[in-house]
């Protein structure tokens, strides 16, 4: 085969750009190899997101059958068991709640939770917890990247003393590790009645993630051609008007890209909330973790609760798969 | 655009303002002001806060001001064999997990760097864990390591409890192993991460020109060679950074483990991030303790950055 | 040493031809230069004779030795790139010797050959520093001992002075061709500037829009142009280029009496033409400026000065269709825009193209005009 390749050359005319030793059949074997060699490891990499992935729809006993299933029929069970509190209901009770499911008056997460013999009393705390999570995450989101883009068009537009200074103690504050600076922000809190409530951890996110969205921000603004400013400057804008009306749109698929990650950081974010909140403004993260633990664990309602945290991220990564190196990278390193 | 307000750069610039303008010098100070405000109340403030604690004996949930004991603490924590141990564990981890990211991520952007059909979905594929919260990884892995229902067993081929490993428990077929666990937990956190070292190793990659290895080629370079002399060291910095990340990391381990063990069985995942959450906030609350304990990691990982960025220097300086 | 020979070679992007299928025949020891404008496929033709590109038709021979679909490792041909290509992250010596120490060379032996190529190159100081600090020119000369260090059968080289200043390409000009002078290795070397092409080469491949236009030396493409594209690409300025028609034995040119007698050498071609229409090209020397009456007249458009001659815009005929032709003309002599001026023309270079084909009309050849290369080169150069 490969004999035949140096008399004749390849079977197809090479109509692409291409060293000519990347279309022998040797090469084009191992470009096949490695395709398979990725495939294989992207399909082991990707089993404990598939586990979960089905484990949030198995029912209870399905989730600890030995040996463990793939092939089942899906329920909702675990999304019931994590959004609701339910109550075990007494065989009058349970006629009763039949009759109802007949005529239609039942929701689906009751006609569920009456299979198992329970009536739902009322929301969850994870629901709670959950809407602590988007309220948090959101607010300080808005702040971290309103007041990022400021510092980043500031650093990267005007002479600023000890610019590379402040730029690193910027990215340092991210380096520290969450429990040195909660002890005393623990007291800190205390002190001002912060712990535990929204606005101070909405104040303590919008920090925590103000490092990234500064870097992040000032490489996408660090992008955009001055010219354009100093244009509208001699056309008589202001610095200010410059900056809204030529700087801001240009800089609008950064800020949103910078926007995602803060969300996606503070939504997933567990030590600080762990330590900083205990029931009030305590967020998602700790509280999957904990909450569930009533009357053995509850596996499907704990994969149902990831899968809550994971689908956000499959759809971040693949919206701003160009952006995830800066992201994770906080804007140091760009492709 | 359309309502650009007409008006002649010299009429701009002949002093006479038309309407109030803030100076270059107040919009710097304007916008970056805030943010330094956040960042020192939040970080600063708190890190000198917490210098003096390490200098003291506090509770913090006892009804007791501080006391000042000097380098008590320190002393303390730097005798106390326990703390050494988990110092070890931490490095041990540390060791692992950075040097299997390092060759898994390295090799893995080898495999993807020359596009294939597909090539683009997969490796956004291969990089979601990296990005999902890692409680919830570790919460999940629990699930995964379950000795009687979890898949791991059942994939590695162990269907009976009884002669199979609990990872998480430290045991295989009911003897203990020593650091099952914390490889366990190792295990974890280079799935989740390895994807983190590809990542800038592809970007790495990706950053070499394609004429050097037109150059190799027609300079009659072998495969084998090419790689040794032209791309190792052309990424080498790339890899570097990605090190210095994930060992800063290492030292900042707290959320998988709690996700997984809370630092069991025993204290064999104790690493030293998680211990000195358990100091600071369980049990006894020894805030002053542990606040010194915080200043140890901390001058650790500022000594680790320290010697990667010095090293980092000296090959940019080289490769200029 | 070698020979390089392209049989039918082609190369097609998608549905794009690059290079259309060509013929060549590179002899050993012989100075090649592919010239043409950006985009006509010389650089690609290049890099298939490497085995940087793969070809999509034709094959490729080296000494007699089909090398199509040989990995360009396997064709013993050194190539330096336009923009140098060296690896910035070893120093000048270990670029040098880097295709050795890849073919695993003696240690003894690499260093013994580096410091030969070093000492030809001149560049014994900087062999420790790191290419990315080096000028252009050193670079260069770095590259070009990469390529010499091998002793390869044929170097490729893809406008190796492109990236220079214009003063730099020249002395780097001399030292490539010494170089050539001294070593006698078969060179293949791409270029878009014609008087490089016209000054180093033993024979140029003049190519546009992805097809060979000529294949001969500098003195024929200069004087012999086989179509009007490189009657117009070689020279500055090209070939002047004038409407004619035939009358008789005379060819009308623009411009109510400008009518020039028909080169004898031409007569049998013209007579196969079966067309009053012909393009008249003379080179701009060609053209002798006369006080007394010349055959053509016509008016002054503009002057340039060049330095060592001045060059006459001069428009024949007037109103819409008026055309222009540059003539040389004495650096003190006075001309001013709009004077009428009259010029003979050596009817020996006058040059007759066929305005439908866009080729040269056949010519006798007797009484062709043989100028030595350096002269040429000068001419062109000014």
């Amino acid at each position: 085969m490969t004999a035949s390749f140096y008399e004749k050359g390849p079977a197809r005319p090479i109509t692409e750009s291409t060293r000519v030793d990347k279309v022998s059949p040797r090469a084009r074997w191992l470009g096949k190899v490695r395709a398979l060699l990725v495939l294989v490891f992207a399909f082991i990499g990707l089993i404990p997101i598939f586990v979960m992935g089905i484990t949030a729809f198995k029912t209870r006993a399905e989730v600890v059958s030995v040996p463990p299933k793939v092939i089942f029929s899906p329920t909702l069970e675990g999304f019931v068991f994590l959004l609701t509190e339910r109550a075990v209901a007494s065989p009058a009770r349970i006629e009763q709640l039949r009759a109802e499911a007949q005529v239609g008056e039942l929701n689906l997460f009751e006609r569920l939770a009456l299979a198992s013999g329970q009536e739902i009393t009322g929301p969850s705390d994870y629901v709670r917890r959950l809407i602590n999570s988007l309220i948090i995450a959101g607010i300080s989101t808005v702040f971290s990247v309103v007041l990022g883009l400021f510092a980043a068009y500031a650093f990267s537009r005007f002479e600023v003393k000890g610019k590379d200074d402040l730029l690193f103690f910027i990215l340092s504050t991210r380096m520290l590790p969450a429990v040195v600076v909660t002890i005393p922000l623990f007291l800190m809190y205390r002190q001002l009645a912060l712990h535990d409530t929204h606005l101070g951890m909405i104040l303590l996110y919008t920090v925590f993630n103000l490092s990234l969205s500064v870097w992040l921000l000032k490489g996408f603004i660090d992008e955009i051609p001055r010219e354009y400013e100093d244009a509208a400057l001699v056309d008589g804008y202001t610095r200010m008007q410059a900056f809204f009306k030529v700087v801001l749109p240009q800089a609008m698929t950064g800020i949103a890209a910078t926007t995602v990650f803060c969300l996606i950081f503070a939504w997933n974010e567990y030590a600080f909330a762990l330590m900083l909140t205990s029931d009030k403004a305590r967020t998602a993260p700790p509280s999957i973790a904990t909450m569930l633990g009533r009357g053995g664990i509850e596996w499907s309602a704990i994969a149902a609760g990831s899968l809550g945290f994971l689908i956000p991220v499959v759809i971040v990564a693949f919206a701003l798969r160009n952006y995830l190196l800066r992201g994770v990278t906080f804007g140091a390193i760009r492709q | 655009m359309t309502t650009l307000p007409v008006r002649s750069p010299i009429a701009a610039s002949s002093g006479a303002k038309p309407r109030r303008e803030l100076s270059d010098r107040a919009i710097v100070n304007l916008f970056i002001w805030p943010t330094l405000i956040l960042l020192i109340a939040w970080n600063v403030f708190p890190l000198f806060y917490s210098l003096y604690l390490a200098f003291t004996d506090y509770s913090a949930i006892a009804n007791r001001p501080p006391t000042w004991v000097g380098f008590g603490n320190f002393v303390d924590i730097l005798t106390d064999r326990q703390a050494w141990k988990y110092f070890a564990t931490t490095g041990r981890y540390a060791l692992v997990t950075v040097g299997m990211q390092l060759i898994l991520g390295f090799g893995l952007a080898l495999l993807v760097r020359e596009k294939f059909r597909g090539s683009g979905v997969i490796t956004t594929l291969i990089l979601v864990p990296m990005m999902i919260s890692p409680v919830v990884v570790g919460l999940f892995w629990k699930l995964m390591y379950n000795p009687t229902f979890g898949y791991f067993n059942y994939l590695l081929g162990f269907s009976d409890p009884r002669f199979g490993p609990d990872m998480l428990a430290g045991r295989f077929a009911g003897r203990p192993v020593p650091n099952l666990a914390l490889w366990a937990v190792a295990l974890v956190d280079i799935w989740m991460w390895s994807p983190f070292v590809m990542l800038l190793a592809l970007s790495g990659l990706k950053a070499i020109p394609d004429y050097l290895y037109e150059a190799a080629a027609i300079d009659r370079a072998s495969s084998w060679f090419q790689f040794w002399r032209i791309t190792l060291p052309q990424v080498a910095p790339l890899l570097l950074i990605a090190v210095l990340f994930r060992t800063i990391e290492a030292f900042k381990a707290f959320d998988l483990v709690m996700g997984m063990t809370g630092g069991g069985p025993g204290d064999q995942t104790e690493l030293i991030a998680v211990n000195l959450y358990r100091q600071a906030f369980q049990g006894q609350w020894r805030t002053g303790r542990a606040s010194a304990l915080a200043y140890i990691i901390l001058v650790i990982i500022i000594a680790v950055s320290n010697l990667y960025i010095r090293y980092l220097n000296r090959m940019r300086g080289e490769n200029a | 040493m070698a020979t390089i020979e392209l049989k039918q070679v082609a190369k097609r992007f998608g549905q794009n031809w690059a290079v259309k299928p060509m013929d060549l025949t590179v002899q050993d020891g012989e100075f090649l230069c592919l010239l043409g404008p950006s985009g006509c496929g010389k650089t690609t033709t290049l890099r298939m004779i490497s085995g940087l590109e793969a070809v999509t038709e034709g094959s490729i021979w080296l000494n007699g030795r089909n090398v199509t679909w040989e990995h360009p490792s396997k064709r013993d041909i050194a190539f330096v790139f336009q923009f140098y290509a060296l690896y910035p992250h070893l120093s000048v010596w270990e670029n040098i010797a880097f295709p050795l120490q890849a073919e695993g060379e003696k240690k003894e032996n690499i260093h013994k050959r580096v410091a030969e190529v070093v000492e030809i190159l001149r560049i014994g100081h900087l062999l420790r520093q790191r290419p990315g600090r080096l000028s252009g020119g050193d670079q260069q000369r770095v590259a070009l001992a990469r390529a010499l260090v091998r002793r390869p059968a044929a170097f490729l080289m893809d406008e190796p002075l492109g990236a220079l200043d214009a003063e730099l390409r020249e002395s780097m000009r001399a030292e490539i061709k010494q170089l050539h002078i001294h070593q006698h290795a078969t060179t293949v070397y791409v270029t878009h500037d014609q008087v490089e092409a016209m000054a180093m080469s033993d024979r140029i491949v003049v190519m546009s829009a992805a097809e060979v236009q000529q294949i001969g030396t500098p003195a024929q493409v200069y004087y012999d142009p086989t179509n009007l594209f490189v009657a117009r690409f070689i020279g500055s300025p090209g070939m002047n280029l004038v409407d004619g028609r035939l009358e008789g034995d005379r060819i009308r040119l623009p411009g109510t009496e400008n009518v020039i007698p028909i080169p004898p050498a031409y007569r049998p071609g013209l007579q196969a033409l079966g067309s009053a229409e012909v393009i008249v090209g003379f080179r701009p020397e060609a053209a002798m400026l006369s006080s007394d009456g010349g055959l053509v007249q016509g008016e002054v458009y503009a002057v340039d000065m060049h330095g060592a001659y001045k060059l006459l815009h001069v428009s024949l005929g007037n109103g819409a269709g008026n055309t222009i032709v540059h003539i040389r003309a004495d650096r003190l002599a006075p001309y001013a825009i709009g004077s009428p001026v009259r010029f003979h023309l050596n009817m020996d270079m006058v040059r007759l193209f066929d305005p439908k084909t866009e080729k040269a009309i056949p010519r006798l050849s007797e009484g062709a005009t043989v100028m030595s290369v350096s002269d040429l080169a000068r001419e062109v150069g000014r």
